[in-house]
């Protein structure tokens, strides 16, 4: 199958983050998804103008616009945050004629094109699941994850809220208890380990403005999955990623040694499972260990079947 | 005993609107004792709608007007079983019945919504809570500005001002401005930042950051978004 779809990678991976756009780019290659980057991107407003009102359709706008422009309806977002803002702008942009008009005024005044129709913003990992499928992820794994027990960590703005982010709905995604993570990570032969912060939020927005609420709720994340017996905790949002694996130390000192957990995007383990090596996945990049989990659990199994 | 121990929902009612009396004669009978404490009266005059004018005809806020205060935002809430005060029902209620005395009290609690969208979420009236406490938040900021940490005003500045000017984040610049506005620059150098800082420039990450450049056409781009109203 080859398919191909517009995505957008944002600000954040295509720099700091790049583990998790390389291991996005390494599993949809391997599914035969052939990835057309939105062109002239600019980031995607990460909330902060929201209180600005319609200023705040400004930027996820301006990267709508351009997808259609580059005659494409439908794009594929790694990142939560991202997802989040496009799909919030696109839900905007449908449902309220007057402030559709009012977008594309904004957005014709600058020279930029504006929103001509209702863009599909498509979650990677939703995607993954509906378009590819668990049985074509199943059938692409050279190298079973078993023996590895990782926690599935959603964030909030996968699934938040929930008429928003409407691809999740479309897809038949559970906006309370979301699982195509789960899924996806059984298809690959880890052991799913359940817990009870798997959606609760990680304050990334006030990680370094709110530090006490931010290690409170960072620390609580990881010593709950950890508790749950995780070996791992993989996530899907660059912004958590901050506060759960680089900043993991401050969780650890809000709340105690039980908050030291690697944490991996849970693209990288596909691309591992998929037979692309630690280092290909950009495991050194995280900063929580979890390179070396991985390499332990490499060299614990037998080698990949040839393909 | 502490102040109004025996109030029910304590957490709801100010400390100065609670009054307790040593001894306490109503109408000749002694009534000390379980029935000592009193609430100020709360019948409100002196409506302030300013706040609620705002807040209703901020686009991503109208959705107030739909709240019928059933409290499941702040059931479910992120924040408010973290920090003291935080309470998206009662900030809405306070917008709506013009008791922004209140709302400012507590303008240094309201900004620390993390944006999790649970409230959003759990609204059977389709109220955008979440966008809606945004909204009250900056305005608090252009009424009450020095009763908010100087944490929130510098972090809303600095993202502001990156986003108008460059159009894309440099992540590392965004949050090395941010700490040095505050005066807190040493944490640039504490073992967790220092540790990825260095690892991002061997493995060329930083570089890559410094290479992003702007959108095309940025200048004009800039010039909408950063235009007042």
């Amino acid at each position: 199958m080859s398919h191909e779809t517009a995505y957008f990678p944002g600000c954040s991976l295509k720099t700091i983050d790049r583990a998790y756009d390389v291991s996005t780019r390494l599993v949809a290659g391997d599914l035969g998804l052939n990835l057309v980057e939105v062109e002239d991107y600019a980031c995607c407003g990460v909330g902060e103008l929201k209180g600005e009102g319609l200023k705040s359709h400004y930027l996820p706008g301006r990267n709508l616009g351009h997808l259609l422009q580059q005659g494409q309806t439908e794009v594929m977002v790694s990142c939560n945050v991202c997802y989040h803002e496009l799909s919030r702008t696109a839900y905007a942009w449908s449902r309220n004629e007057s402030v559709g008009t009012e977008i594309n005024r904004m957005l014709e005044a600058a020279g930029e094109p504006g929103i001509t129709e209702t863009p599909s913003v498509r979650n990677t990992l939703e995607y993954l699941v509906t378009v590819v499928g668990l049985d074509k992820i199943a059938q692409r794994v050279r190298r079973p994850l078993t023996g590895l027990r990782v926690a599935p960590y959603y964030g909030c703005l996968y699934h938040r809220p929930g008429a928003m982010v409407s691809s999740i709905q479309v897809a038949g995604e559970d906006p309370e208890r979301p699982h195509f993570m789960h899924d996806v990570l059984r298809a690959l032969g880890a052991a799913v380990v359940a817990h009870p912060a798997e959606t609760t939020c990680c304050g990334g927005k006030n990680l370094l403005s709110d530090e006490r609420t931010a290690g409170k709720l960072t620390g609580r994340i990881l010593s709950q999955a950890k508790e749950a017996g995780a070996d791992v905790l993989a996530l899907m949002c660059p912004k958590c990623a901050g506060g759960l694996d680089a900043l993991q130390p401050r969780a650890i000192k809000a709340a105690g040694e039980g908050a030291r957990l690697p944490v991996v995007y849970y693209t990288q383990l596909v691309a591992v499972a998929f037979g692309h090596s630690p280092e290909a996945a950009y495991l050194k990049d995280m900063e929580s260990g979890s390179f070396d989990v991985i390499r332990r659990l490499l060299q614990a199994a037998p080698k990949p079947a040839l393909v | 005993m502490p102040k109004g121990a025996g109030i029910i929902e304590r957490s709801l009612v100010q400390d100065d609107h609670i009054l307790e009396h040593e001894n306490l004669v109503m109408d000749g009978i002694d009534v000390s004792g379980r029935w000592n404490t009193m609430l100020k009266s709360r019948v409100h005059a002196d409506r302030d709608l300013d706040a609620w004018d705002t807040v209703r005809q901020n686009l991503v806020a109208t959705s107030i007007d739909n709240c019928i205060q059933c409290g499941m935002c702040t059931a479910g809430c992120t924040v408010a079983h973290e920090v003291e005060g935080f309470n998206p029902r009662q900030f809405i209620y306070w917008v709506r019945t013009g008791r922004t005395e209140e709302l400012k009290n507590q303008a240094d609690v309201v900004w620390r919504c993390v944006g999790c969208y649970i409230c959003t979420h759990h609204c059977p009236k389709e109220v955008n809570t979440a966008e809606v406490i945004e909204t009250i938040g900056q305005w608090l900021r252009t009424v009450v500005p020095e009763r908010m940490d100087r944490a929130f005003h510098v972090n809303h500045q600095v993202y502001r001002n990156h986003l108008i000017s460059r159009g894309r984040l440099n992540l590392p610049l965004l949050q090395t401005t941010f700490l040095r506005a505050l005066g807190r620059q040493n944490e640039l150098f504490a073992p967790e930042m220092k540790k990825t800082a260095l690892k991002m420039v061997g493995d060329g990450r930083v570089l890559k950051t410094l290479r992003m450049g702007r959108p095309h056409r940025w200048r004009k781009n800039r010039q909408v978004l950063g235009s007042e109203a």
